[in-house]
């Protein structure tokens, strides 16, 4: 929901360049514009440290945390019913998951409680540790947790957590959803501080899907359920167990919190931390002027940002990717299964001619100046254990585009420079793209400019971009209007593409299906893939399959950056989803530099 | 005069009424809903849950039912509930109106502040230079976007000069109830004010200045000075009680806007008001914020008409309302 106004210059700029490289590529032998290519200077992720570099000793003082949106927040401070980003980065400050989790996001014995699995890795049993307190002093109990279950179950539960398979598939969940028990049948609270919670499968996504936010029962238990996300203790005064305590809430605007001196990772550096709305637009200015300390920073703003003296700019790979997706058929909602019945764009030699059409690398460096890249598979290296490193996706070669049309009888037969059909029909794919944002319209027409040089006419649906609710509403509703979308997903922590490819699952946008991939989603979450090298070579299989079928382009992998001021100290970027680090976190100086 | 007024609120019934169908009609017209791609960033979620939750909410019922359910709540005085805030509209929009009423007053008074004795010294000293700046700058000022002049200000006397506070609307440390809370309040509310008040004064420069303008060379006036009162004495009680009418005819819509909020100076400023809920609920399908913002406005926009005749009456004696 980001809106830049006053930037049509820039966008109208960078419009040009795009279009100049784009024929450039294709007879670029005589190089005359050139020129115009340098103008953008080029970053990569791969230069941002994770770390901030700070050596000074830390001193006891407050730090100021910016949320930048342009919108208030919410204020739905609770893991199981927020729905909106800004209040997720609050949450972060005061509660937490009950497990640490390594790496490739699963869970350790590290964190708050510890686990183990049965031999036959259905039921796992959690140990919450002794010293654990909610802020109000009171334990962290084995039954918070499963209150947490049963509230999320509860038919009267207004948040989405439901929706997550991983709690649908714990054993009796379905009858208390139904509210044919009162109890959820397969979590067992043993004593005090121990339960274990019983799956109908075994799946290695529980250990980085599980859902270990416990809700403080003795604190909400007399709220209706219903109630529960509109009342005072978690708008107003919400409590958790991490390293911050709520002090004061100034609602949509910012939030003041303390140390919590009984956290059980020990005492946080921080004296206080102050998280306040910063609308994007002046976002550089309050880092300059140290109002914040640190940010989420807008990447289409860093070119401009680099250099600052008193911030350093650290940076990770954002757990998403973009995608282009060919619409393959429909979502029977009766049957619940995807029907892949769409002619269109059935021949696979189309869908990779495409692929190969596309040249993401100029969009990375030429509208995203590097901080997005060309992707090469669908799980994006930010799963570090599981991302195809050898997988080349992609690249952007015209001339293998033209053959693979030509060899799917998709050519130019009236000679008006635009390719029919294989039986001379006229061939048109309408293109659905979402606005927002100043890239939102050169990357559309990039594209389609790009489609137009290998001979194909791809027209926008309707001729503009759509509005984000009429673009999911579109593709949600498999609208016969759309032959092809640009979108992208969020993975979250857990690897598993299930969730996005399945045969039953609405969010397969494309409706493709395929044998294959059955077997390889349902062998990747199977009792087997808790072995790791296994479950890697198989989704490695999978990310080939993906690639060689190409229902879905995966087009550009994304950065993430965050501005710091150079006082803080152990600052890292990956403070999502490693949010217990904000207690190493410290301030080296009374007060923020400045410039 | 009460029968006038007990006419012009029976009314605002049917008006209400044909609002309420029409903003309902076209909120619900709108592509997608609450739960349209909410999801895109975290897919975990299965079909069967948003069914479930699209029936909880009662998205699935015909339209008419819905409509009859949201009026019968309505009259009860249940605006619903938010999906997005996840809180009854009536908390979300109290919280919000205090902010957007203090800001658009801040506003509505700096503009008249500003605009007034910039309309009586260009409508008395006409074609002087003075007279030539203040035109001049009523008509920069009507020409500059607010979203510009508002960063611009920012920009300059937030984080340049540092003589404001740069958003939100109290600093959270300051204990609440205290003076040092509300002179806080205060002082954040000064630049986002006057950013929409510099640039909102052309309207009633030129009504001012034209209306003295038309004034001073009327019959009495010639009069008034042919009898020998000062000049001064002229302007305080012949002209501005004159000149003063379509000002104050203004106020009755001004005060309409009260409640509108602006987009722009809540965004930029970071100031948690009605404007920014109101495009930020379109565009997330909120329904029930969004159709209770258009009636709360369209209510007042009716009293506020009906607040101008009234003052317009009062004021000048040759309108009379029967």
């Amino acid at each position: 929901m980001k809106k830049r106004y006053g930037k049509l210059l820039s966008l109208l700029v960078g419009f040009s360049i795009l279009l100049a490289a784009c024929t450039n590529s294709t007879t670029s032998s005589d190089g005359k514009n050139s020129k115009n290519t340098q103008t953008t200077q080029k970053e990569t992720i791969g230069n941002f440290p994770m770390a901030v570099k700070n050596d000074g000793k830390i001193v006891d003082g407050v730090l100021t945390y910016g949320l930048v949106y342009d919108t208030p927040f919410e204020g739905t401070l609770n893991y199981a019913f927020y729905q909106g980003q800004p209040d997720v980065e609050i949450l972060h400050f005061f509660d937490e998951s009950l497990f640490h989790v390594n790496g490739d996001y699963e869970i350790t014995n590290d964190g708050a409680a510890t686990y183990e699995l049965s031999d036959d890795k259905k039921t796992i049993t959690i140990k919450i540790k002794d010293n654990v307190n909610w802020h109000d002093g009171e334990p962290v109990k084995a039954e918070d947790l499963e209150y947490a279950y049963l509230v999320i179950g509860h038919k009267d539960y207004t948040g989405v957590r439901y929706g997550d398979a991983l709690i649908q598939d714990i054993v009796g969940m379905d009858e208390y959803h139904a509210g044919k028990a009162a109890n959820i049948s397969g979590i067992k609270v043993i004593d005090n501080k121990t339960l274990s919670i019983t799956y109908k499968h075994a799946n290695p996504s529980i250990l980085t899907g599980i859902w270990a936010y416990p809700l403080p029962k003795h604190y909400l238990k007399d709220i209706p359920i219903k109630q529960m996300a509109q009342s005072d203790k978690i708008r107003k005064n919400p409590i958790g167990f991490g390293p911050f305590k709520v002090k004061k809430i100034v609602p949509g605007e910012s939030v003041e919190l303390v140390r919590n001196d009984d956290y059980y990772g020990g005492k946080p550096n921080l004296k206080g931390v102050i998280v306040k709305v910063v609308n994007p637009k002046v976002v550089l200015q309050a880092l300059k002027k140290g109002e914040i300390d640190v940010a989420q920073f807008p990447t289409d703003q860093y070119v401009s940002a680099k250099g600052t003296k008193n911030i350093q700019f650290v940076g990770n790979i954002e757990l998403a990717y973009n995608y282009i997706g060919f619409k393959l058929g429909h979502w029977d909602a009766e049957k619940q299964e995807n029907v892949m019945d769409n002619p269109k764009f059935q021949n696979k030699k189309l869908r990779q001619a495409m692929a190969y059409a596309i040249d993401n690398q100029a969009v990375a460096d030429k509208l995203y100046h590097g901080l997005r890249f060309p992707a090469t598979t669908l799980i994006p290296p930010s799963f570090p254990g599981y991302h195809d490193e050898n997988a080349k996706g992609y690249s952007y070669n015209p001339e293998k585009a033209k053959k693979l049309l030509d060899e799917a009888g998709y050519k130019d037969k009236d000679g008006d420079g635009l390719r029919e059909d294989p039986d001379g029909k006229k061939f048109t794919i309408n293109f659905l793209s979402m606005s927002g944002g100043d890239i939102a319209e050169p990357l559309a027409k990039f594209y389609i400019q790009c489609w137009k040089e290998v001979g194909l006419n791809v027209q926008l649906v309707d001729g503009r971009l759509a509005e984000f609710n009429s673009f999911y509403d579109m593709v949600e509703k498999d609208d016969p209007k759309v032959d092809i979308f640009a979108a992208a997903w969020g993975t979250g922590t857990d690897v598993d593409p299930y969730g996005l490819y399945g045969r039953n699952v609405m969010f397969n946008y494309s409706r493709w299906v395929n044998e294959k991939n059955d077997e390889l989603l349902e062998k990747g979450h199977s009792e087997q893939a808790f072995d790791k090298q296994y479950r890697k070579g198989i989704y490695n299989q999978w990310q080939e399959l993906m690639n060689e079928e190409v229902p879905v382009i995966p087009t550009l992998y994304r950065s993430q950056i965050f501005a710091v001021n150079n006082r803080v100290k152990n600052f890292t970027a990956d403070i999502d989803p490693f949010n217990w680090k904000w207690k190493e976190v410290g301030v080296t100086a009374e007060k923020p530099e400045t410039e | 005069m009460l029968k006038f007024i007990l006419r012009r609120i029976m009314m605002m019934i049917p008006q209400l009424l044909i609002l309420s169908i029409l903003v309902f009609a076209l909120a619900k017209a709108m592509p997608g809903d609450a739960l349209t791609g909410q999801l895109a960033q975290s897919p975990k979620m299965d079909a069967n849950t948003l069914m479930e939750m699209r029936e909880k909410l009662g998205l699935n019922d015909p339209v008419h039912i819905q409509y009859v359910r949201w009026v019968k709540n309505l009259l009860h005085g249940d605006l619903g509930l938010s999906y997005i805030h996840q809180q009854p509209v009536t908390d979300l929009l109290s919280g919000r109106l205090a902010n957007t009423l203090l800001l658009s007053a801040c506003v509505l008074l700096l503009t008249y502040l500003i605009a007034i004795p910039l309309g009586l010294v260009s409508g008395r000293w006409q074609d002087s230079w003075a007279d030539k700046l203040i035109v001049g700058y009523s008509y920069v000022s009507f020409a500059t976007p607010l979203f510009i002049f508002a960063l611009v200000m920012l920009f300059v006397f937030g984080f340049k000069l540092g003589w404001f506070p740069t958003g939100g609307s109290v600093d959270i440390q300051v204990e609440k109830g205290t003076l040092d809370y509300y002179i806080n309040k205060f002082y954040h509310l000064l630049l986002p004010a006057l950013s929409g008040a510099l640039i909102g004064t052309v309207g009633i420069i030129q009504y001012l200045r034209s209306e003295i303008i038309d004034t001073k060379v009327k019959d009495f006036v010639k009069t008034a000075r042919a009898k020998g009162i000062p000049e001064s004495k002229i302007y305080s009680h012949h002209i501005l009680r004159n000149s003063f009418l379509p000002i104050a005819a203004f106020l009755g819509y001004e005060i309409t806007g009260l409640i509108g909020g602006s987009i722009f100076l809540e965004s930029i400023y970071s100031y948690p008001g009605l404007g920014q809920l109101f495009l930020q609920s379109i565009m997330q399908r909120d329904y029930s914020v969004v159709t209770a913002l258009v009636m709360i406005s369209g209510l007042a926009t009716l009293i506020g008409t009906l607040l101008s005749d009234i003052i317009l009456s009062a004021v000048d004696p040759r309108i009379r309302i029967e």
